[in-house]
C-alpha cells in the first residue's frame, strides 16, 4: 500500500530546544498510533505532518506533495489540538459551522456537514449551547466533531483522550475505531500505552524527538514483559511471602518497602508472577490487600530502552 | 490492512481559492462585537456627531428658514472641506473610534492566544495573510462607520440639499480626501489595536492598553511642550500626528507647525513596527522553553 505521509529526516528546534530529530518514515492508511512520554515531541511532529509549521531540515510529503505552504493538501486534513482551543462565547454550532466555512464551503454546506459531525459525536443535542457550559469530555468531543467535519481523508488527533472519564475515553475510542475500516489515515497520539493498545496496533515511539521504533506494538509489549518489572504488593504477612518468592528464578530482587506490610518485587516474567501470587496466597493463608506496579509505564520502558 | 468500506469520496479537482477566504473571520468577529452589552449602547450614541454634522448641512442649506437660531454664527456652516476635517478630525471622533476599536479589536489576535485556537486557523487552508485581513475586516468595517461613510455621506446629502453639483465641482477632490483620511486613520488603529491585541492574552489588559498608550501619547506631548515649548513634541500624540496629516489631507491649515509628513512618517513607523510584532507573535505553534 502507497504511504499516505512520508518524512524525510524532518527536525526541529525552537531556539535551543530540540523538538524534533532527523524522523524519516512513512505512513499508510489505517490507525497509527504516536506513543511517547510528555514532551517527546509528539505534538511537534504532528504539526509538522499538518503543515502548521516550518520544519528547519527535512521534508514532509502528503500523498507525494510537500505540505508546507501547500494549502490545497489541507483540506484533506482534520485536525484536533491537544489543548482545549475553542472560541467559549460561541455555542458548538456555531464553533463548528463557522471553522467548516474557513474550509471554503457554502452556508447551507457547511450547516450540512456540521449537523452530521455533531451527530457522529453526539453532541446534537447540546449544539446550541454555548461551549463554556461543555464538560471535559464534550469539548473533547466537540474537537473531534470539529476535526471530521470536512470529511477529512487524514485524521490527526493529538492526545484525544486526555483528562477524559472512563465512559468518555470508551465513547472517543469507539468513535477513532469507527473510522479504521473506512481506508482514512488516521494519527493519535499519546502518552499512555492502554490507550493506544485500545485503538491500534502500529505504533510510532517517539522519545526525546527521535523516532525511537516503529511497528506493531506487541514489540513494545514485549519489551515490556522482558525487562525487569517492580511489583509492589501489600499483604498480611510481607515477609513469609518474601521467603517463598526468592525460591522461584523469574524473581530476580525482593526488598521491603518503608510502607507498613509491603513487600517490593522484581521479576522478569510477570505473567508467571501473577499466577503464583492467588496459589501462594491461598496456600500460605496470606491477605493480599494491594498489588500495583509503580513502573509500569511507557516512561519505564523507555528508560529501559535508552538504558537509564 | 482490509478496507470495508470506503466511507469517504476523494477529491481529485482543482483545488479553487476562495475570493474572500477570510470573510468568516470578519463575520464571527462583527457577530461577536454587536453581541457585547455595552457595545449596543456605544454603538447608536457614535453615530450622533454624524447626525449633529448631517443636521448642520442640511441647516446650511435653509440659513434662511433657521437665521433666528445662528444670528453671528453663520459662518460656522459653511460647508467646506474645513467642515469635514473638522469631522473627520476632531479629537471627539477619535476618541469614539477608540473606543469603538477597543470594544471591537481588544480581543481579535488576545483571545485566539488565549484559547489556543491559532492551531485552528492555520491547520485549515487559510493563510496567515488571510488571518490577518479577517481580523482587520472587523475593525475596518466599525472604523468605516464612522469615516468613510459619514463622509461620503455628508457630500451626497450637501449636494441633495442644495439640488446641484456646484459642491461637487467646487471640490471635486474632496469625496477622495474623505476615503484617503478614511483609510489612513483606519489602518492605523487597526494595526495599532492588532499589534496590542497579540501582546496579551488577557482582553481587559489590552483594552486598557489601547486607551492607555492613546491617552498616555497626548499627555506626554502636553508635559513635554509645556516644558520645552517645542512643537516637534506634538510627534509623540498618536491624535496629533494623525490630525496633522488629517489637515493636509483637507488642504487645511495643519494644527502644529511642523511638517505633516513627519506626522505620516511616525504613524507609518508605528505601523511597520506593529506588523513585525503581529507577524512574530501569531504563528501555529507554542513556544517550548
Amino acid at each position: 500500500m502507497n504511504p499516505v505521509i512520508e518524512t524525510q529526516h524532518l527536525s526541529k528546534w525552537y531556539g535551543n530546544v530540540l523538538g524534533l530529530s532527523d524522523v524519516t518514515l512513512e505512513i499508510e492508511p489505517g490507525i497509527t498510533g504516536i506513543l511517547g512520554p510528555n514532551g517527546a515531541g509528539k505534538s511537534t511532529f504532528l504539526k509538522l505532518i499538518t503543515g502548521q509549521i516550518k520544519p528547519n531540515i527535512g521534508t514532509c510529503s502528503i500523498k507525494g506533495k510537500k505540505i508546507w505552504n501547500n494549502f490545497s493538501l489541507f483540506s484533506l486534513i482534520g485536525f484536533c489540538p491537544e489543548q482545549d482551543a475553542f472560541f467559549d462565547e460561541l455555542t458548538g454550532w456555531q464553533f463548528v459551522t463557522g471553522l467548516l466555512r474557513l474550509h471554503h464551503y457554502s452556508p447551507s454546506e457547511a450547516e450540512t456537514k456540521a449537523r452530521k459531525a455533531l451527530e457522529i459525536v453526539e453532541l446534537v443535542e447540546d449544539k446550541d449551547r454555548v461551549i463554556k457550559s461543555y464538560s471535559r469530555g464534550m469539548r473533547q468531543r466537540l474537537k473531534f466533531a470539529q476535526a471530521i467535519a470536512h470529511d477529512p481523508e487524514i485524521i490527526v488527533l493529538d492526545e484525544p483522550l486526555n483528562g477524559l472519564d472512563p465512559l468518555g475515553r470508551r465513547k472517543i475510542i469507539r468513535l477513532i475505531k469507527s473510522y479504521k475500516g473506512e481506508g482514512r489515515t488516521i494519527m493519535v497520539s499519546s502518552h499512555v500505552l492502554p490507550e493506544i493498545e485500545a485503538m491500534t496496533k502500529r505504533i510510532i515511539l517517539i522519545h526525546q524527538g527521535k523516532i525511537f521504533a516503529q511497528g506493531d506494538i506487541h514489540y513494545i509489549r514485549d519489551l515490556i514483559e522482558t525487562h525487569p518489572h517492580i511489583i509492589s504488593i501489600k499483604c498480611s504477612d510481607p515477609r513469609l511471602l518474601a521467603s517463598n518468592f526468592i525460591q522461584e528464578d523469574f524473581i530476580l530482587n525482593v526488598k521491603f518497602s518503608s510502607a507498613e506490610n509491603t513487600l517490593l518485587v522484581e521479576t522478569n516474567n510477570r505473567d508467571k508472577f501473577f499466577s503464583l501470587i492467588p496459589a501462594l496466597s491461598v496456600k500460605k493463608n496470606i491477605e493480599v490487600e494491594e498489588i500495583t506496579s509503580p513502573d509500569d509505564n511507557l516512561q519505564a520502558v523507555f528508560d529501559y530502552l535508552v538504558g537509564k | 490492512m482490509t478496507i470495508k468500506e470506503k466511507g469517504y469520496a476523494h477529491w481529485d479537482g482543482e483545488f479553487l481559492d476562495k475570493k474572500l477566504p477570510w470573510w468568516p473571520i470578519t463575520r464571527y468577529g462583527i457577530k461577536l462585537t454587536f453581541r457585547k452589552k455595552f457595545f449596543k449602547l456605544f454603538f447608536p450614541m457614535s453615530l450622533l456627531p454624524a447626525v449633529v454634522f448631517l443636521a448642520g448641512i442640511y441647516v446650511s442649506e435653509r440659513l434662511e428658514d433657521f437665521k433666528f437660531l445662528f444670528r453671528d454664527s453663520v459662518p460656522i456652516l459653511q460647508i467646506d472641506p474645513a467642515y469635514f476635517k473638522t469631522y473627520l478630525t476632531e479629537g471627539f471622533l477619535l476618541f469614539i473610534m477608540v473606543i469603538a476599536v477597543i470594544f471591537c479589536g481588544s480581543g481579535l489576535i488576545s483571545d485566539d492566544l488565549k484559547h489556543n485556537s491559532l492551531q485552528l486557523y492555520f491547520s485549515r487552508p487559510l493563510k496567515k495573510r488571510d488571518y490577518f485581513l479577517g481580523k482587520t475586516a472587523v475593525i475596518v468595517f466599525f472604523l468605516f462607520l464612522l469615516t468613510l461613510v459619514p463622509g461620503l455621506v455628508f457630500f451626497i446629502m450637501k449636494m441633495i440639499f442644495a439640488g446641484s453639483f456646484k459642491f461637487f465641482l467646487s471640490y471635486p477632490w474632496l469625496p477622495l480626501s474623505v476615503i484617503a483620511y478614511s483609510v489612513l486613520v483606519t489602518a492605523f488603529f487597526s494595526f495599532y489595536a492588532l499589534f496590542i491585541s497579540s501582546l496579551n492574552k488577557n482582553r481587559r489588559y489590552v483594552a486598557i492598553l489601547i486607551f492607555g498608550i492613546y491617552v498616555g501619547s497626548d499627555i506626554l506631548r502636553e508635559i513635554f511642550y509645556d516644558i520645552f515649548h517645542n512643537h516637534y513634541f506634538s510627534l509623540l500624540s498618536i491624535r496629533g500626528n494623525i490630525q496633522q496629516v488629517g489637515a493636509a489631507i483637507f488642504d487645511q491649515k495643519t494644527p502644529y507647525p511642523i511638517h505633516w509628513i513627519l506626522s505620516l512618517l511616525v504613524l507609518t513607523a508605528i505601523c511597520v513596527l506593529a506588523w513585525f510584532v503581529l507577524k512574530k507573535k501569531v504563528r501555529g505553534v507554542e513556544i517550548v522553553k
